[in-house]
């Protein structure tokens, strides 16, 4: 390793690490767009006491909550293949299970991992919202599905705002995960560019500072939307 | 006009409505007097289905529902003819007092937005409130969120607008402004039910005065009936501990 920081390397591998932005926006949004409603709907069966679905929501959301998410990776990744692999071949389809991208087993991952923390988020979220707004809604002729559309989502989802913007935050950094079922994101390519010349401390700088500046900017964005959506004071119960 | 019969409400094993029927023709304004815990709230939260009676049927003009058998349907007929006012107000609190209003007439009655918007200002002004269309429920009084409240049910041109308690949660200067205006839509001829603890709301504005005890209804007549030649020892002791000392009737 060389005495000093070599700063060409740390310029050059900024924008190593840069290019792995594309990715990790591309499966923070596909698991954003899956888990948002999934963990709403989710959360609806919770709070309605929904029988059977209320006890599986519960029981995945421990699931997910009590195991870390680089587990959650290494068992998606080797058995998933495994399971569809057998799958094919007893229904003699012909696929390289080993030759798909690995992008598909992020999705998957990120998105159930998603979706449990939301299910807890709006789960709260919607618990703030007095019963009493549902039954005004009702009293004036407005449907359940019209009545959360327009009364109930609206208010709960101010008070959810913070808590999807860290879970958003979280969901970015933790695809860094990626890396360990060849993600081609921020963390792997910097990384692979380390190693040729070991200069990795350079490159956990690069990395630290991508992410830093990606999460910053996530940040800011909720908090102004925040401030669009919270006009109002929210109905005390 | 709004008849009601037999009807049973239980939760769990404390059975709250024990049988009460009501008759309520167009343009009465029946308040219902009662202990706390007497049914009151729930005899009206069953009627617009809030809560759902357990026994019992309505007729509502022409529709005629059985509790047990009624469907998503007849409880949306039903509700587009009821209107509701509730003690804690209940304003939508993502919406302004003139959206507030109008959210009932554009989404539940498909009433045109502007169209909605005219009757809602109208609603607005008729309660004195035609300074704060714009303004968030929390940016209101009590009082005046109430007066939104009323708005919101008189704007639904309802046959019934339901009355639960609307002034028990205003500090007592507040009591005035909202009774004003309840009187006043009461002497345009609205069909109102009143809970209400206000006894001068009773005898001066009510035709018909329901006194409801323990889940039944005990005693009803005129204002004057109850008020004044109250039969049942019930109402007889009930009346005794709400009025001045010096309120005297005959028995
Ligand atoms: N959602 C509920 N679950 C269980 N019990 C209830 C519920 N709502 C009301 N009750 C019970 O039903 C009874 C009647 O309540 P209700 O609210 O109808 O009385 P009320 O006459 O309106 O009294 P108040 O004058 O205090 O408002 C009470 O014993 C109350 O505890
Ligand atoms: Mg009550």
């Amino acid at each position: 390793m060389s005495e000093s920081l070599n700063y060409k390397f740390l310029w050059d591998t900024f924008f190593v690490a840069l290019s792995g932005v594309p990715v990790t926006l591309f499966v923070t949004v596909v698991a954003l767009l899956i888990a948002l409603p999934a963990g709403f709907l989710l959360a609806l069966t919770r709070i309605n006491k929904i029988p059977i679905l209320n006890r599986l929501a519960q029981v995945y959301v421990s699931f997910v909550r009590g195991t870390p998410v680089i587990i959650q990776i290494f068992i998606v990744y080797s058995s998933v293949p495994l399971l569809l692999d057998s799958f094919f071949k007893a229904n003699s389809i012909n696929m390289k299970i080993y030759e798909v991208n690995p992008i598909w087993y992020a999705f998957i991952v990120f998105s159930f991992n998603t979706t449990a923390i939301l299910i807890e988020v709006f789960r709260s979220a919607l618990g703030t919202v007095p019963k009493g707004q549902l039954e005004a809604a009702h009293s004036v002729g407005l449907t359940n599905f019209q009545a959360y559309r327009r009364i109930i989502i609206p208010q709960a989802l101010v008070v959810a705002m913070p808590n999807i913007c860290t879970a958003t935050v979280n969901l970015i950094k933790a695809t860094s995960l990626g890396y360990a079922m060849s993600l081609q994101e921020i963390t792997l390519k910097a990384k692979v560019a380390a190693n040729a010349g070991y200069n990795y401390v350079e490159a956990y700088i690069d990395i630290f500072i991508v992410y830093l500046i990606l999460c910053s900017l996530v940040e800011f964005a909720f908090k102004r939307y925040e401030q669009r959506l919270a006009r109002y004071k929210p109905a005390s119960a | 006009m709004l008849e009601i019969k037999d009807i049973h409400k239980s939760f769990g094993d404390n059975e709250v409505l024990k049988g009460v029927d009501i008759r309520i023709d167009k343009g009465d304004v029946v308040v219902i007097l009662g202990p706390s815990g007497s049914g009151k709230t729930t005899l009206l939260r069953c009627i617009n289905f809030l809560d759902r009676a357990n026994k019992g049927s309505a007729s509502f003009d022409d529709v005629h529902i059985d509790f047990n058998t009624v469907s998503k349907k007849q409880i949306h007929d039903i509700r587009q003819k009821i209107a509701f006012v509730f003690q804690n107000y209940n304003l939508f609190a993502n919406k302004t007092a003139l959206e507030n209003v109008t959210e009932g007439l554009v989404i539940g009655r498909k009433v045109r937005k502007k169209e909605a918007e005219e009757i809602a200002k109208q609603a607005l002004d008729k309660v004195g409130l035609s300074h704060k269309y714009n303004a968030y429920p929390s940016e209101l009084s009590g009082g005046q969120q109430q007066r939104v409240g009323i708005a919101r049910a008189v704007a639904l041109n309802p046959d019934i607008i339901l009355f639960d308690e609307p002034t028990s949660a205003l500090d007592p200067e507040l009591v005035g402004e909202v009774l004003a205006v309840m009187k006043d839509i009461a002497n345009e001829g609205t069909t109102m039910l009143v809970v209400t603890h206000e006894m001068s709301f009773a005898k001066d504005v009510a035709n018909r005065v329901i006194f409801m005890d323990d889940g039944v209804i005990v005693e009803e007549g005129s204002p004057t009936d109850i008020f004044i030649r109250p039969k049942e020892e019930r109402t007889q002791k009930f009346l005794k501990r709400v009025l001045p000392e010096d309120y005297t009737f005959y028995i």
